[in-house]
């Protein structure tokens, strides 16, 4: 739908909001892949599968759970990149975007940023995960989670057309960095400076929302109860 | 002929509410942020088109006043089928777990239990400010409107409602047969938000699609195409007949999927 919908904005102009329509088609194409691999997630059950206690399984066993965690959650994005890549194969013969590629020192900071999303991704779904240690019900913040995240990570669209003023709100947030700044980097849209900034607060957002997953995750443990399994 | 006791029904459909209403009342805090993410949601669309439109003034031959009465067509046809249809979401766990068979037994029509058993109380609230911000933003729009094109456009929302509950059924059927409803739901999900703007705006064969096999199309571009004196882009007789004919052969697929279920015996 954004791509038709941008491919119509340009059909009259060959510039807007700042963007030629080469490098809007361009931004919706990669963010569109982009975020299919990193917001996806095989930990958004985890709540219920705290609550109903079938967790317990898991933490008996001589296994780091994090760690378990993370290797279905790579086994999920590999599952999920298999059909996003024929998907993408589909859209690409449809729209033909042109893809330009940065340099390649570029390139490398936007996969260690991709990375670094995929990461903050992970975190984020096992803080809300680890609500379940007290309520089954975290389909409330979680939707709420899902519907900040479709306008702010910049799906259907860039967040620097946005006003001035929602944008510097939607910057004291992490969602720019679980997918919209990776997109900024390609594009080649940020300045060195911009480059350094974005990499500190993001490595500060990782840390930050390890720590507060990390703390709430052993309160969760100290009074989670399970019986009979 | 079969008495129609809509007494009855609504008296049911009345109980099904107010359960609900309790539901929503104990999970206050959830329901809160759900609430939030709606309005988020809807906000954030708005702010799109009010930004297409400071930027563009032809949007695929459509005004961009034009292109917010689609967006809030799409928006209350879509909610509406929220409030009333939400159960459909859970009837394949029923189906799988036998619930389902309890259904049968209850002198209630299993469909009309199946489709309108779990209304949507967020849904239903949110309506409210909704449907204000909407004709708010309409007074507001450069856009004329007779009361016939009004007229019309009741009447093709009406068939629009029709083939919400058409695909509703279809789904419900899919339930029966293979017990498993998500993932046709959320297919169905995303190809209905492409209804925020005109079908027209797609190519073939998703246009195709859109009129046709899920019928978003006639559900929401033709009666905003009306409503606008836009020529629209399929007769009214046409969306008409596409709405009452699924719904006729969704009913008779209903009864046919029932012959195919087997209950585990609850």
């Amino acid at each position: 739908m954004s791509l038709t919908v941008w491919t119509v904005i340009f059909t009259s102009s060959n510039d807007a909001f700042g963007y030629s329509r080469e490098s809007m088609i361009t931004y919706i194409f990669l963010i569109a892949f982009l975020q299919s691999i990193i917001i996806s997630s095989s930990l958004n059950g985890l709540a219920s599968r705290i609550y109903s206690g079938e967790i317990s399984n898991h933490l008996l066993k001589p296994l780091n759970i994090f760690a378990l965690f993370a290797v279905q959650e790579i086994a999920d994005k590999f599952k999920n990149t298999f059909f996003l890549v024929l998907e993408t194969l589909f859209l690409f013969l449809i729209f033909k975007p042109i893809i330009l590629f940065p340099d390649y020192k570029i390139f490398l900071i936007f996969i260690a940023w991709a990375f670094g999303g995929l990461i903050m991704n992970f975190i984020i779904s096992l803080l809300f995960g680890s609500l379940g240690f007290w309520s089954p019900q975290v389909w409330g913040p979680q939707f709420l989670f899902f519907m900040i995240l479709e306008f702010t990570a910049g799906k259907l669209f860039p967040l620097d057309i946005l006003p001035k003023i929602l944008q510097k709100i939607i910057y004291l947030t992490p969602f720019p960095y679980l997918s919209f700044l990776q997109i900024q980097l390609f594009l080649e849209r940020l300045s060195a400076d911009e480059i350094i900034k974005h990499s500190i607060v993001m490595i500060f957002w990782i840390i930050t929302l390890g720590l507060i997953t990390k703390i709430i995750w052993k309160k969760g443990l100290r009074s989670f109860e399970s019986v009979g399994r | 002929m079969k008495k129609l006791r809509l007494k009855t029904y609504f008296n049911v459909w009345k109980i099904f509410g107010l359960n609900a209403l309790q539901e929503t009342l104990i999970n206050r805090g959830s329901n809160i942020l759900f609430m939030v993410g709606k309005i988020l949601r809807f906000s954030f669309s708005l702010i799109f088109l009010y930004l297409i439109k400071t930027t563009v003034t032809s949007f695929a031959g459509y005004t961009s006043d034009q292109m917010i009465v689609f967006f809030l067509t799409y928006q209350f046809i879509d909610l509406t089928s929220q409030i009333f249809y939400r159960g459909v979401y859970v009837f394949s766990g029923k189906v799988r777990s036998g619930e389902f068979d309890f259904l049968l037994s209850k002198p209630i029509n299993p469909l009309f239990r199946a489709l309108t058993g779990k209304p949507d109380i967020n849904d239903a609230i949110f309506m409210i400010p909704s449907l204000a911000v909407s004709f708010y933003i309409f007074s507001k729009l450069d856009v004329v409107v007779s009361w016939q094109s009004l007229l019309w456009y009741l009447v093709l929302l009406i068939n629009g409602l029709l083939i919400v509950t058409t695909i509703n059924i279809l789904v419900l059927v899919i339930g029966i047969l293979t017990t498993e409803t998500e993932g046709i739901i959320w297919i169905y999900r995303d190809l209905s938000s492409m209804g925020r703007f005109p079908v027209e705006i797609y190519m073939q064969p998703l246009k195709f699609i859109l009129y046709f096999i899920i019928p978003i199309g006639m559900m929401i571009t033709i009666p905003t195409e009306v409503l606008l004196g836009i020529n629209p882009s399929f007769s009214i007789v046409a969306t008409m007949l596409v709405g009452v004919s699924s719904f006729v052969v969704s009913l008779k697929l209903w009864e046919w999927a029932l012959k195919k279920y087997s209950g585990v015996g609850s």
